[in-house]
């Protein structure tokens, strides 16, 4: 499993509704890239980053090592809004608003990435992907998500152990062995995948399959208090953006 | 690499959202009226997209000593077609934006127009027209997965260029700066994933003829000869 399903499975909101998490974690994020940077994104992010550490229970150490992701990316982007091509200056220069709009995206996408992270830390994939029926996405889309979703675990499985297998075998000690053993994980990854889809095929049609793939889903209710209260920190974070970006330089 | 949560500004994130749309659609309905017309195609497409998941989380070393991922779009258009690899590549990012934190939910649209859509259609478009010219399978699939690569990496480029265009020279300074930083320097991965991509479908060809030819990749009874020398190897 990977680390952040594995955290959501044993998250203290795991048997909340998906739908609370989603108000909340999922509005945070709508909230900082619709609200101005400064104070908006800032405002945002501090929240974010007290509920997951709070109420949500997320472990600081798990959450980094999944925070450090995207920030890559923003860093390496937000560079590029530092310089200017052509103008007085130079074929390339620095812009003069460089480094507030670097550190403005940084800020956003920042306090953006939390409020995913929450919902994700906090919600299995198993309980969000049934659920999608009931919001009108089609069943056999959901069913191929819902294999897809499973799958790719005991794919994962197996890769790992394909490359401690080549690896056992001096399979990474040269570019051209490196070569050659990442294609044939990849290909050996194609035909497991192709192997188990006709085994369960088969196991499914002695169960008297019909097209449609029933699970069971923790039982759980839409809390109209949590929900409430996830509007209500939404609507005065909007407030106090409103309020701040006035007030501040 | 993948468009990070919160990165486009609203009003992008929702138009990259609706220029996804219809192709997202459209590979819904075909894949599933093939789910209805044939119930077990379910564990098969799931299957392929959890092959296409699986693909992009390999390191692949690149011709300047780094590495990266591959994007698996190309190879994935070749074996399940454009449309269908709209839809498992939609799930793939979903998958990845909540699973992975890569990419994110507000620029989902967006990361599908350049990894689900664009790519896959240019990379089969270029696959295919080199089939139709006899040009040998290997040589096609190459060029394939050579250019949806690139062409993915090119529409991200275009894509923040247009959010953020450079304050002197506008969308083409813009253009030039991101296209430097995720095109240019993608271009020895896109070397990388396309020689990958050959060694996989060899491989394939030789293992998994039944496979390739239920998905139409290779022809039931006649074999070009490149093929069959593939095989023969």
């Amino acid at each position: 499993m990977l680390p952040i399903d594995a955290a959501a499975h044993s998250s203290r909101w795991r048997r909340r509704h998906p739908v609370d998490k989603a108000v909340l974690g999922l509005g945070l994020t709508v909230l900082a890239i619709s609200l101005p940077p400064w104070p908006g994104a800032a405002l945002v992010l501090v929240t974010a980053l007290a509920v997951l550490l709070g109420p949500a229970g997320v472990p600081t150490r798990r959450l980094w090592r999944a925070y450090r992701v995207p920030l890559g990316f923003c860093v390496t982007g937000a560079v590029t809004l530092l310089v200017q091509v052509g103008g007085p200056e130079g074929f390339v220069s620095l812009a003069d608003d460089g480094p507030s709009r670097a550190g403005e995206l940084l800020l956003r996408t920042s306090a953006a990435s939390l409020g995913v992270l929450l919902f994700a830390f906090t919600t299995p994939m198993s309980d969000l992907l049934p659920r999608l029926v009931r919001a009108g996405v089609p069943a056999p889309v959901v069913d191929v998500a819902l294999v897809t979703y499973r799958m790719s675990f005991l794919l994962l499985d197996s890769v790992r152990l394909i490359r401690d297998a080549q690896a056992a075998r001096l399979g990474h000690t040269s570019r051209a062995a490196e070569w050659r053993s990442l294609a044939g994980l990849g290909a050996t990854a194609f035909v497991r995948a192709f192997d188990r889809a006709a085994r369960l095929q088969t196991g499914l049609a002695g169960r008297g399959y019909d097209g449609t793939l029933r699970v069971l889903v923790p039982e759980a209710r839409v809390s109209v208090r949590f929900t409430a209260a996830s509007c209500a920190l939404l609507a005065t974070l909007a407030a106090l953006t409103l309020v701040l970006e006035k007030a501040l330089p | 690499m993948h468009i990070a949560e919160g990165f486009l500004p609203p009003a992008h994130a929702v138009a990259w959202g609706i220029a996804s749309a219809p192709f997202v659609v459209h590979g819904v309905r075909s894949l599933t009226r093939e789910v209805r017309e044939h119930p077990e195609s379910t564990l098969l497409l799931g299957a392929s997209g959890a092959f296409t998941f699986v693909l992009s989380a390999l390191k692949l070393p690149s011709v300047t000593g780094s590495c990266s991922h591959p994007t698996g779009t190309g190879l994935g258009a070749i074996l399940f077609r454009p449309p269908i690899m709209a839809v498992l590549g939609t799930i793939t990012l979903l998958f990845q934006a909540l699973l992975l934190a890569h990419g994110g939910l507000t620029t989902l649209g967006a990361n599908v127009f350049s990894m689900a859509i664009v790519g896959p259609w240019a990379g089969y478009a270029v696959y295919k027209l080199l089939r139709r010219y006899d040009v040998p399978l290997m040589v096609a699939v190459f060029f394939g997965a050579f250019v949806a690569d690139l062409s993915t990496y090119c529409v991200t480029s275009v894509q923040l260029a247009l959010a953020f265009p450079d304050p002197s020279s506008g969308f083409l300074g813009a253009l030039g700066k991101f296209g430097a930083i995720f095109a240019v320097t993608q271009i020895p991965l896109a070397v990388s994933e396309g020689l990958l991509t050959v060694l996989v479908m060899r491989l394939l060809v030789q293992s998994s003829k039944g496979e390739l030819t239920r998905l139409g990749v290779l022809l039931a009874k006649k074999q070009s000869r490149s093929e069959t020398e593939a095989v023969a190897r």
